[in-house]
């Protein structure tokens, strides 16, 4: 399936109108919704309230369900995301916050932001059925396509966690750079590449070999990382930009205007554009991987974080 | 009175003195804005320098280094006496436009951790429009904060500051001072 989509991605040129139709499930934290956004039409075809200040989201590998985590409602939210109803509400504890969805589709992870731990849930049972140890704050969370691994960017550790999800534990740790928010792993789960707020950088890890390969200087308080056309897209929160390099090089390669604050960022499937949550400007901004140009920018709900995957493509 | 002074809050906030940038789950915007009968260079003129914060009513003196380059920094001293520690972000004259962040502040002086702000002038001929949004974390960085350091002091601080402030600005300017 992964390795289907890279196939896809070096297709390219000859995929075009793949994205028609997808939509994102973008987390208002403070209107306390999520914003359903038809991504080729441009407009919100619905708006689904959530509470407790909705901030990280996962779309299930299927498209069926979209999971969404409220940190101050402490709870789990699973949509029905062709209904574009709540299906369930799954009570947690702590500080909920990023979230990501095993390739099986079976098990939701959860960073507890409060604690030293990933909660893995059972979406269907409703339960915690597991807790991994990791370092403190853990904020972003990533799945290797094959499920074998869990990487937890662990926020106030300085470090990325690995967890051998068979056996439910951490196997490795890596020192990154200052306050690591947001981590995304390429198709193939070869590397991760991890925003650091507090140090302006991205740190390139090599996940078999369990080391920082590389790093990459970006604009004032990065948040995470998407990964398109052979180039990572960094969203710079305090700068109003995303930093766009070259994942071969590591070099940047433009500096490009978004909205106020942006944040949560992901690249469409079939590679062409990258969809931005700007969290104080209420929009998301589309730039077009090759022009690294912003096309257009869509109006969404209050406060619009998407932290995580938030594209989801339609059958 | 904008910075109340907590003592209950106070004491919290030795206790997580060391967890530097530590902050809550869900940060916290507010937007003000104000008109002012003027053009928008003259409003410029006072509020983009960002070496001179005496706009700002509590502010009793700005020191700082850089002037208004990217990086440039400020320290507000209150005339309370406290300290405000500031670093430039962003900065567009063209665009009459900048950005800031707080680097140093103690949430009794402003209950919030993690500020971050930018001010822009808008508008034509003698109407000014001055917008100043705000981006910040409650005071209290762990879960279920006390009244004092929550969500809601801590926009109320801000709003207070902001509002107090772009109506002093208003006078200075209108009144051509």
């Amino acid at each position: 399936m992964r390795r289907l989509s890279a196939a896809v991605l070096a297709l390219g040129l000859t995929v075009a109108g793949a994205a028609r139709g997808d939509e994102a499930f973008v987390t208002n934290q403070t209107g306390d919704d999520v914003t359903v956004l038809d991504l080729a039409a441009g407009r919100v075809v619905a708006t689904i309230p959530v509470g407790g200040k909705p901030a990280g989201v996962a779309v299930a590998p299927d498209g069926a369900r979209v999971y969404v985590t409220s940190p101050e409602g402490k709870y789990l939210t699973v949509i029905d995301a062709a209904a574009r109803t709540v299906a369930a509400r799954i009570p947690l504890e702590g500080g909920p916050l990023g979230v990501a969805v095993h390739p099986d589709g079976r098990t939701v992870y959860v960073a507890d932001w409060y604690a030293a731990h990933v909660l893995a849930v059972d979406p269907v049972a409703g339960k915690i059925t597991a807790r991994f140890e990791v370092g403190a704050s853990p904020s972003g969370l990533a799945v290797t396509p094959d499920g074998a691994l869990l990487l937890s960017a662990d926020r106030d550790s300085n470090q990325v966690s690995i967890v051998d999800l068979a056996s439910g534990r951490r196997i490795g740790t890596i020192a990154v750079g200052e306050r690591p928010f947001g981590v995304t792993l390429d198709a193939e789960g070869r590397r991760a590449y991890v925003a650091n707020v507090a140090s302006n950088d991205v740190s390139v890890i090599d996940v078999a070999a369990r080391k920082v390969i590389g790093t990459v200087k970006v604009g004032e308080r990065p948040y995470m990382v998407a990964l398109a056309g052979g180039r990572g897209f960094v969203t710079d929160q305090y700068a109003s930009q995303v930093t766009a390099f070259d994942l071969a090089t590591l070099r940047p390669l433009k500096e490009i205007e978004v909205g106020e604050y942006p944040e949560g960022v992901q690249a469409s499937a079939d590679g062409r554009k990258i969809y931005v949550a700007n969290w104080f400007g209420n929009t998301v901004s589309v730039i077009d991987v090759s022009a690294l140009t912003v096309e257009a920018e869509h109006a969404v709900g209050d406060g619009p974080r998407a932290f995580g995957t938030f594209l989801r493509r339609t059958p | 009175m904008k910075f109340q002074l907590l003592a209950a809050s106070a004491a919290l906030v030795f206790a997580f003195a060391g967890a530097a940038e530590a902050h809550g789950p869900t940060r916290q915007k507010t937007s003000r804005s104000i008109e002012i009968s003027a053009s928008p260079d003259k409003v410029w003129k006072v509020v983009g320098d960002f070496q001179d914060g005496s706009w700002i009513p509590v502010v009793e003196k700005t020191e700082g280094q850089g002037g208004n380059d990217k990086d440039a920094t400020r320290t507000l001293t209150l005339k309370d006496g406290a300290t405000v520690k500031e670093t430039l972000t962003k900065y567009d004259a063209e665009k009459m436009t900048f950005a800031y962040r707080i680097t140093e502040v103690d949430v009794k002086v402003l209950p919030v951790t993690n500020y971050s702000s930018h001010i822009t002038v808008t508008g034509e001929g003698d109407k000014a429009t001055v917008t100043w949004n705000g981006a910040f974390y409650r005071g209290y960085p762990n879960n279920d904060p006390p009244a004092e350091l929550n969500d809601a002091a801590a926009i109320k601080a801000v709003d207070d500051l902001y509002d107090a402030s772009l109506k002093s600005l208003k006078d200075k300017v209108e009144k051509g001072s």
